[in-house]
């Protein structure tokens, strides 16, 4: 069984926390779908096969050129920020004065 | 007055000058906040309308949005905390095509939070319910477009489909759920949960009225560059093509007489025995059916591949909400604190674990024997359909082993009804094969769909069964009377 400790460090990594409790829940869901997986690792031939990683190929599909076209203001980009100053996002310091 | 009426009927009265668009609007509007107490479809009901005529099919008529599709200054939250405040300043093509073709916006609709999940319970303004049973669920992710069109309130809405997330709640519903072929329809402005296998797919309460919306909806769009060039072809006109004759088939392991046979769970049983007898009306109609078998092992891995492919990509999907460019900002004294902050705060927890099993997915040590051979299963099926789909036009199936589940119910989330009867319609999205649900029966009272899936770029082929299907089986236009 994965413990909870890893648990934490991959919550940690993509930046939250999760409550004690919630850390066992996902030990125990962690348990019931690993078991899951190892039925595909049983698969026969299954080394073999190439992954896929879109439905199909697309004929269609091609990079666009380059075009000149309507973009958002400066104004729209911030409409949803909470913190601005001076047409940009505000932020803490981000160069520490000791470095 | 107009509850419970198709896109058809709706066209009609309006050319006929028996109603007009303010009153759709208003009719719909009302309804819209009665039943909003008692099922929940909407996260933001709008209370006026915005509308150009147009000569479209769909003019004037009223739908409502799955609440993960971008709306020009309208609140979007992909039903997430994270997300609680966030006005989009861009529509999604989607909206776009809609607005031209002269439909009306009459709310943005509950889902489960940032589509993940099949319950319809992890919104953060609450849980949906099914309108035919309040104590069942609607199932999700796309719950409340759902069921505002199994309430009778619009006559379609939109939604998006990454697993079953529009085909199986349309199943539990009792209306129709359509996901065309993958790339048929425009994402952008759509918010990614798992790029390789998301579509946008739509609701409607019969097959003619999904052609209207489709052939509104599809094309070639240079925002997403997975989208497919127009076909050229009218699906509405094509739904009356000779089908007569077409081969379709059943899966054994799936739902084969057997599965019914072996099983002590009535409600498995009832519901299978449904979707017998609706075959052999099929077979007297002129369609050919056999059954198929696929190794039972792979569809058993059907839904920890889904898992396993879902949740990587969307870790990193979603990794761009952090609460610093939109979103409810976080405390701390640094950028990460003011980012780890909001994360631990926005998300449920139902979506860490999600997001925490797709980290540990995509790690160097697991990727292996977690990522890359789920994506070979993938491989694996999506082959095996191609194999059938050279002598067969398309696969029937149930979408599930009964009818919506209670709220308390629980699964055995390792035997076989979980494993493959619930799950196996992600195939769909596995080959972006075109894939609609439609009902053909109730068992205890509620409504069961079945499921056909077809070859893709196909699209009209596998409407035009199901239209044919739909005659057959009689279920067409249904809506739940409730409060009536």
């Amino acid at each position: 069984m994965i413990e909870v400790e890893k648990l934490k460090e991959y919550a940690h990594k993509l930046m939250f926390d999760m409550k004690e409790e919630e850390y066992q829940t996902l030990q125990e869901e962690f348990s019931t779908i690993l078991k899951q997986m190892d039925l595909i690792g049983k698969i026969e031939g299954i080394g073999d096969v190439c992954p896929m990683t879109f439905p199909f190929p697309n004929p269609d599909a091609s990079l666009r050129e380059d075009e000149v076209g309507d973009y958002l203001t400066v104004g729209e980009v911030l409409e949803n920020s909470k913190h601005q100053i001076d047409d940009q996002v505000k932020v803490p310091k981000v160069v520490r004065e000791d470095v | 007055m107009y509850r419970g009426k198709s896109i058809t009927e709706l066209r009609s009265l309006l050319d006929s000058s028996e109603v007009t668009a303010e009153e759709l609007f208003s009719d719909a509007n009302t309804l819209a906040h009665r039943f909003q107490e008692d099922y929940n479809s909407f996260v933001t009901i709008l209370d006026t309308m915005k509308y150009k005529k147009r000569d479209s099919l769909l003019d004037g008529i009223c739908y409502a949005l799955k609440d993960n599709f971008s709306t020009n200054g309208i609140l979007t939250t992909a039903s997430s905390n994270i997300l609680k405040d966030y006005v989009p300043v861009y529509d999604a093509t989607v909206v776009r095509k809609l607005k031209n073709a002269g439909a009306i916006l009459l709310g943005k609709t509950v889902l489960d939070e940032l589509a993940m999940g099949g319950t319809g319970t992890t919104g953060h303004t609450g849980v949906v319910c099914n309108p035919w049973d309040k104590k069942r669920m609607i199932g999700g992710s796309s719950a409340g477009s759902c069921a505002c069109v199994a309430l009778g309130i619009v006559p379609f809405s939109i939604g998006s489909d990454t697993g079953d997330s529009v085909r199986k709640p349309a199943a539990f519903g009792g209306v129709v759920g359509f996901k065309p072929t993958y790339g048929r329809i425009s994402r952008y402005g759509l918010f990614a949960f798992a790029s390789s296998l998301d579509h946008v797919a739509m609701f409607t309460r019969n097959v003619l009225d999904a052609a209207i919306v489709t052939d509104v909806l599809k094309g070639k769009d240079p925002h997403d560059m997975t989208t497919l060039a127009n076909d050229e072809k009218n699906y509405v006109s094509l739904l009356n093509q000779d089908v007569k004759g077409k081969k379709l088939f059943y899966v054994k392991e799936i739902c084969g007489i057997d599965v019914m046979e072996q099983s002590d769970d009535l409600e498995l049983k009832e519901t299978l025995a449904r979707f017998h007898e609706v075959l052999d009306n099929i077979r007297k109609e002129g369609f050919e059916i056999e059954e198929v078998s696929i190794r039972k092992e792979l569809l058993e891995a059907i839904y920890p591949s889904y898992m396993s492919i879902s949740c990587a990509e969307a870790t990193s999907n979603n990794s761009n909400l952090t609460g610093i460019l939109f979103g409810p900002r976080g405390e701390g004294d640094t950028i990460e604190e003011i980012m780890f902050d909001a994360r631990t705060k926005g998300f449920s927890e139902f979506i860490k674990r999600r997001f925490v099993l797709g980290s540990y997915i995509l790690q160097k040590e697991n990727q292996e024997k977690l990522f890359l051979n789920a994506q070979r299963v993938r491989r694996m099926l999506v082959d095996q359909m191609n194999q059938f789909f050279q002598k067969y036009d398309a696969m029937i199936a149930p979408c599930s082993g009964g009818p919506a589940p209670y709220f308390d119910a629980t699964s055995e989330k390792l035997s076989d009804r979980y494993l493959i009867l619930e799950n196996h319609l992600a195939i769909g999205n596995f080959g972006g094969f075109p894939s609609i649900t439609l009902p053909y029966g109730f068992v205890q009272d509620m409504p069961v769909g079945l499921n056909i899936t077809g070859r893709v770029c196909e699209d009209d082929l596998v409407l035009a069964i199901a239209s044919h299907i739909e005659e057959i089986t009689g279920m067409k236009d249904l809506y739940c009377k409730v409060g009536e």
